[in-house]
């Protein structure tokens, strides 16, 4: 039987309900006459409470901790007699694990916990056995969801008219009055305009991610002049329709879908398809998807309709967003590992979408928020309900592999080589290979263990783990290719399980502590929208949950989304805390605004890129950084905007200006990641070419392969989310290591180098021209005359120094040439936005 | 230059400047430079508010929260009623599974879990009655670096080198070795208004265990470098001077154009620290020419206690070359099942390397002088969470100091009979910063940044200095 399938079983079957009572009744009984006293008589001398010494941490005495099991996992799973280990065990199977150690069990025996199993293994022992699980606890909660709506985040947002304000002249927008109010009623005025080349620089990285190239500067200046608005409009009708606007918008995304390439944790298995999900979200920002549609298809997308085999392959990838989250591959308990993968789905995606943080629910009702334990629980009923495909190779330090989703149209470039017959025979060969050695070495084993050579047998087991892994990983390779070699179409996705079921509530979050009755599945009660939909039989409830969180009626997803946009454009959202809506975040600085913009994007079709038109065209966003300081000291946050907070580039921004700047910037999409090219395997153990996780390529960042706990250097130096966490606000650190990276690393000499080479080369520029152009490439505009002297004292000392130094002047004049180029890349001018 | 008689955005900028002004003038050899540097350095040493016995931090802190009543806080009567009913509805009481005895002649009882570190049971203040606010990790651990979980700011190690300047203005003077991203990430290191040089500096030190560590040595080389680009390779070092002197220039440029820009001056000055680094770290790291002896102490070489041995030594190290306030992390003790394992894993890393620590800083002297203190967020509760578990405790939790002024020997502040919460002499985090503030010299009160306005402080409006644990 297949090893995956084996293992997906065992929470479903958990669960399943009896039958009659009638039935139970004699169940007990085959349990009482049969099972019960086999188990004492065989069993309970090394497993059981009362044990001298337990043995491989498993207990047989009562229900649940068989059902938890011991070190390598549940002992049984009701339903499935092949399915279980203890039948693996009691059969002599597997020679690695054969129990009774010193006896094999009769037959008949056998049978009985066959046929037990089969029938559900049905166990009474329960509350009776000390040491076992603790007595079932009743669940009440004293939260008032009713109460609890009248908080701002989950009362609707309100249309109001934009306020009236004095300085009448300077609005352009809604956005402007509300903002002005709010400053005029301190006694503040907003910064004047800043220049137009400030303006463009701002806007180009804004929206794209890249400086602007000089010639766009020049045109735009003298669009500017002619006429601003229409200038400054079409600048950002063509910034919005660059396909850089999807990379730099969708890694956005990506902070916030902790998107990686890799479970993290101790395993750490890579995941060779998650780049799929990474360019779908890039298509999606480039494609203007409504957001509505864009959450749907990713919390279920597997279950919407779909007219065309492309698009159906689009929603399945979309759902690859509740797939790539971080993994405890080697937890033992497989119960435990299935509630821990469904409470990374409920986190991520209440956070993601809803600001909420209802994960804070799964131990005791939710200490700062109106969400009592049993919301959370009809949610894990849903994810529980849902199978999540991820992948990954089975073997001794993995035991949760599972199958990944075969997308129905092939790709028109694959990601990896297809396999040559040859290739696909050799492959199979050494599969069958090891298959051969594992059977051998366990027969050999058995031979060994029958004679009463334990030590002997234990050795050889201990090596076979090697052979085991091996297999794991040629069966997940092989599995990746058709008959014929060609590369599938495989995907992280989600589907609806075959029998979606309620969840038990888990007191305290313990797996082992689960009450008797069970939640229905449902939705977080406080955030109330009103068209909320039953969820009929047969379905996992994923769909509802999705149409539930997309409903206009939602009050928080339009604002959670629209406080993003604003955060990512002014460096800060209007609540600040941009994950965290509930009590323990802040509150909006700009109610009015916030639901001004909310109700914008829902009224605008959930149209992302209109939202950020609106807002980048008002008069608020191309104020100038000035600072000035009877402002600051009434408002050092800016909270009320009275200029443009000045910003640190980000990793990917900063690595990619440096890039554009070379001229070394490929723009070209690249196919698949160096992480589907390198295949299934675990970082570090499996996996040891470090060089090909971590390369560098002259891709937009974006593409550079995310491995949880190896991002490459040049990201993570500066502050790069951690994709092990969900993230909406980066840190911004200064650190002497940036400064260090910035000096002596390779990427950047070899990117100053060629920036040297651009301009005398490709540019042919000499003299003050290339002056010129280099601070034109790097800052978007002129030096100043100061820079210029300074420019020039520069090369006239950094000469004389090298010529003490007895360096030949040709070098001298060359290594000038590319230290200037390097030091237009490190100084703070090129990595703050004004 | 006494900050407090400059506003201290004025006092900065003129530094800056002054530091600036020498340009054209000065000769261009390192040796003038380097004066010029001085003059303005952040980072120089400042005089403490009154003499203080601490002249510097080693903060050992145990992310995750560790159960106190199975470490350092001894409770009979949980081991007595173990099974009773708990305080929490439907909880029941666990007494610990280890066993306490008492060690050197102050007696003190620590729990079987730590056999190493109790061997300097005299030199430890064990301080039982701490509480903190919030039960939650972020909250909780930002609180105890920063004082303050609802607003972004200082760290403790920012304030201290704030307070203080560092005696090697070659390193930063506040490192934190190998930090975890979660629980507030970079704010548990952050300067928040305070000038950015003062932040710590995240150094990755790791044992054989760590992934980078292990694809090095699958791939047959040496693990990565704690710092990378500590080097240029193509250019000699006056040339780079050269170099880091036009950066400046055009840092100040800017700096002149924006008026008041700190994270300007704090790339300036992280240029100028990094310039110095490329010397002093690579010393500082090369533990080659330490004896066996010394590696046997920390446990280094012998698997479990590889990787925070390391992270000891390199403290150590640090602290010898003058390094302000070092920060280590040892996360994963968040117990709320398999307490049994996890604390023996947990305490078995880093039990014998603490030990070590403790031991190898007294044969050097440097105990007298430097603070180590040991603590994670909160405590655990003394009923179980399933069969082999404790849930979150904030209201009652055990930390250690040593060194650095504080009385060895003694147990300080007393749980309840369960060690459910503090109930004598307590100490809030607010009190156990200001005491910290106090060991070094440094008036929480008086030791005060001026922020848009407001005199900030770590402490807040809170703070009691916990003078009966000052030696």
């Amino acid at each position: 039987m297949n090893l995956r399938l084996r293992f997906a079983i065992p929470f479903l079957a958990g669960f399943t309900a009896v039958s009659s009572a009638q039935d139970e009744a004699a169940k007990v009984e085959f349990f009482e006459s049969k099972i019960r006293p086999a188990l004492v008589k065989h069993c309970y001398e090394c497993h059981s409470a009362d044990s001298e010494k337990v043995k491989g941490g498993l207990l047989l005495d009562s229900r649940a901790a068989t059902l938890r099991g011991g070190d390598s996992g549940p002992a049984l799973v009701p339903g499935d007699a092949d399915g279980s280990l203890l039948m693996t065990a009691i059969r002599y199977e597997d020679s690695t694990l054969e129990m009774p150690p010193k006896y094999r069990l009769d037959d008949a025996v056998i049978a009985d916990f066959e046929k037990w199993i089969a029938m559900g293994a049905i166990d009474p022992r329960d509350e009776a056995t000390p040491g076992g699980t603790q007595p079932m606890e009743k669940y009440s909660s004293t939260i008032d969801v009713e109460k609890g709506r009248s908080f701002w985040a989950y009362q609707p947002p309100k249309a109001a008219p934009a306020p009236a304000v004095a300085n009448a002249a300077w609005p352009r927008s809604d956005v402007d009055r509300h903002l002005l109010a709010a400053l005029e009623a301190k006694d503040m005025q907003p910064s004047p305009d800043a220049d137009p080349r400030t303006l463009l620089r701002r806007l180009s990285f804004d929206l794209t991610g890249l400086p602007p190239a000089p010639e766009s500067v020049e045109a735009f200046v003298a669009a500017w002049k002619a006429d601003p608005e229409a200038a400054l409009r079409d600048q950002v009708d063509d910034l919005l329709a660059s396909p850089a606007f999807g990379e730099r918008w969708g890694r956005l995304w990506l902070d916030v879908a902790r998107y990686a390439e890799s479970t993290g944790k101790e395993a750490n298995a890579l995941y060779p398809h998650a780049w799929r999900y990474r360019d779908y979200v890039i298509d999606a920002f480039n494609a203007d998807k409504p957001y509505d549609e864009f959450i749907r298809e990713q919390i279920a997308g597997d279950l919407l309709p779909y007219s065309t085999d492309i698009e159906r392959a689009e929603h399945l990838v979309a759902t690859g967003f509740l797939a790539i989250g971080t993994k405890s591959l080697n937890d033992q308990n497989l119960r435990q590992f299935r509630f821990d993968l469904v409470d990374e789905q409920i986190d991520t995606t209440t956070r993601a979408v809803l600001g909420t943080t209802v994960a804070c629910a799964r131990c005791h009702d939710h200490k700062f928020d109106p969400i009592p334990m049993s919301d959370y629980y009809a949610m894990a009923g849903i994810f529980l309900s849902t199978e999540t495909h991820y992948g990954t190779a089975q073997t001794a330090q993995s035991r949760h592999a599972s199958p990944l989703v075969t997308l129905p149209v092939p790709d028109a470039k694959p990601p990896v080589e297809p396999m040559s017959l040859g290739q696909l025979i050799d492959v199979q060969f050494r599969l069958d290979r090891e298959r051969e050695q594992l059977r051998e070495r366990v027969a050999e084993a058995a031979e060994l263990r029958r004679s009463g050579d334990n030590d002997g047998a234990q050795r050889i087991t201990l090596g076979l783990l090697r052979t085991r892994s091996e297999i794991g990983l040629l069966e997940t390779a092989l599995a990746k290719y058709d008959d014929d070699g060609r590369p599938l179409p495989l995907a992280m996705a989600t589907q609806d399980s075959a029998e979606p079921f309620d969840s038990q509530l888990l007191i305290r979050g313990e797996e082992d502590n689960a009450t008797p009755e069970r939640v229905s599945r449902g939705f977080v009660q406080v955030i109330h929208t009103g068209d909320e939909e039953a969820i009929p039989t047969g379905q996992s409830g994923r769909l509802q949950l999705a149409q539930w969180m997309t409903s206009p009626h939602n009050p928080l997803t339009a604002r959670v989304m629209a406080n993003r946009v604003w955060h990512w454009l002014f460096g800060a959202g209007l609540v600040t805390t941009v994950d965290n809506f509930g009590a323990t975040g802040q509150t909006p600085s700009h109610p009015e605004l916030l639901d001004h913009l909310a109700l914008s994007l829902v009224e605008g079709g959930w149209s992302v890129k209109s939202l950020i038109r609106e807002i980048v065209l008002s008069r608020a966003y191309r104020q100038s950084s000035a600072y000035d300081e009877a402002k600051f000291l009434k408002d050092p946050d800016n909270r009320l905007i009275w200029r443009f907070t000045p910003r640190r580039l980000e990793a990917e921004q900063l690595r990619d200006a440096v890039l554009a700047v070379s001229g070394s910037l490929d723009l070209e999409r690249p196919v698949g990641s160096p992480v589907a090219r390198t295949g299934d395997g675990f970082v570090g153990r499996t996996v040891r070419d470090q060089a090909s996780l971590t390369a560098e390529s002259d891709h937009r960042s974006v593409y550079l392969p995310i491995v949880r706990d190896l991002v490459p250097e040049s990201l993570e130096l500066f502050d790069f989310a951690d994709p092990s966490l969900m993230t909406g606000d980066r840190d911004t650190t200064t650190v002497p290591s940036q400064a260090l990276y910035l000096m002596n690393s390779g990427f950047i000499l070899r990117q100053s180098e060629a920036m040297a080479n651009r301009l005398t080369g490709d540019l042919g520029l000499r003299g003050p021209q290339l002056g010129l152009m280099a601070f034109q490439l790097a800052y978007s505009r002129p030096p100043t005359d100061e820079e210029a002297r300074k420019t020039a004292a520069y090369f006239e000392r950094f000469l004389a120094t090298a010529k003490e130094s007895g360096l030949d002047e040709d070098s001298a004049r060359r290594t000038a040439l590319t230290t200037f180029c390097q030091s237009l890349l490190s100084s703070a001018e090129f990595r703050y936005l004004n | 230059m006494n900050d407090s008689l400059l506003p201290p955005v004025l006092s900065r900028r003129l530094a800056l400047q002054s530091a600036s002004a020498g340009f054209g003038y000065l000769a261009f050899s390192a040796l003038s430079t380097l004066a010029a540097d001085r003059a303005a350095n952040p980072l120089a040493p400042k005089a403490p508010h009154f003499a203080g016995k601490a002249k510097r931090v080693i903060f050992l802190c145990m992310r995750g929260a560790p159960s106190h009543v199975d470490t350092f806080d001894y409770k009979p009567d949980l081991t007595r009623d173990s099974g009773k009913a708990g305080q929490r509805p439907g909880a029941k009481l666990l007494g610990s599974k280890w066993e306490f005895s008492q060690h050197g002649q102050s007696g003190q009882r620590i729990s079987s879990l730590f056999p190493h570190v109790a061997r300097h049971a005299d030199d430890l203040c064990i301080i039982n009655s701490m509480h903190t606010d919030i039960p939650n990790h972020p909250q909780a651990t930002i609180q105890l670096h920063t004082g303050n979980f609802q607003f972004v700011r200082p760290s403790l190690g920012a304030w201290t080198l704030y307070g203080l300047g560092t005696d090697n203005d070659s390193l930063p003077g506040f490192v934190t070795i190998a930090p975890p991203n979660g629980d507030g990430g970079s704010q548990n290191f952050g300067s928040a208004f305070l000038p950015a040089i003062y932040q710590g500096t995240p150094i990755a030190v790791g044992g054989a265990g760590g992934l980078r560590a292990r694809l090095a040595n699958a791939m047959g080389n040496e693990p990565k470098a704690p710092v990378s680009n500590v080097a240029n390779p193509r250019l000699p070092k006056d040339l780079q001077r050269v170099q880091l002197d036009y950066i400046k220039s055009l840092n100040i440029e800017k700096l002149n154009r924006d008026v008041h820009q700190p994270e300007v001056e704090g790339v300036i000055e992280s240029f100028e620290l990094a310039f110095r680094m490329q010397d002093e770290v690579p010393k500082v790291l090369d533990i080659s020419g330490e004896s066996a002896e010394t590696l046997k102490l920390y446990g280094i070489g012998a698997g479990t206690t590889d990787t925070f041995g390391r992270q000891c030594l390199i403290a150590r190290r640090m602290a010898e070359a003058g390094v302000r306030f070092i920060e280590l992390s040892h996360g994963g003790w968040d117990h709320h099942r398999n307490l049994t394992n996890g604390l023996e894993t947990n305490c078995g890393q880093t039990d014998l390397p603490i030990a070590g620590l403790l031991e190898d800083l007294k044969r050097r002297d440097l105990l007298k002088d430097t603070l180590v203190m040991w603590s994670g967020e909160f405590g655990r509760t003394p009923h179980s969470q399933g069969t082999d578990g404790r849930d979150h405790n904030n209201k009652g939790f055990s930390l250690w100091m040593a060194g650095g002024g504080v009385k060895g020997g003694l147990t300080y502040g007393a749980t309840d009979e369960y060690g459910y919460q503090a109930v004598e002499n307590k100490v809030h985090i607010h009190d156990w910063h200001a005491t910290i503030l106090h060991l070094l010299g440094l008036n929480h009160e008086k030791l005060t940044y001026n922020y848009a306005g407001r005199d900030f402080r770590l402490t807040d409006v809170h703070g009691r200095v916990v003078t009966d644990i000052v030696a």
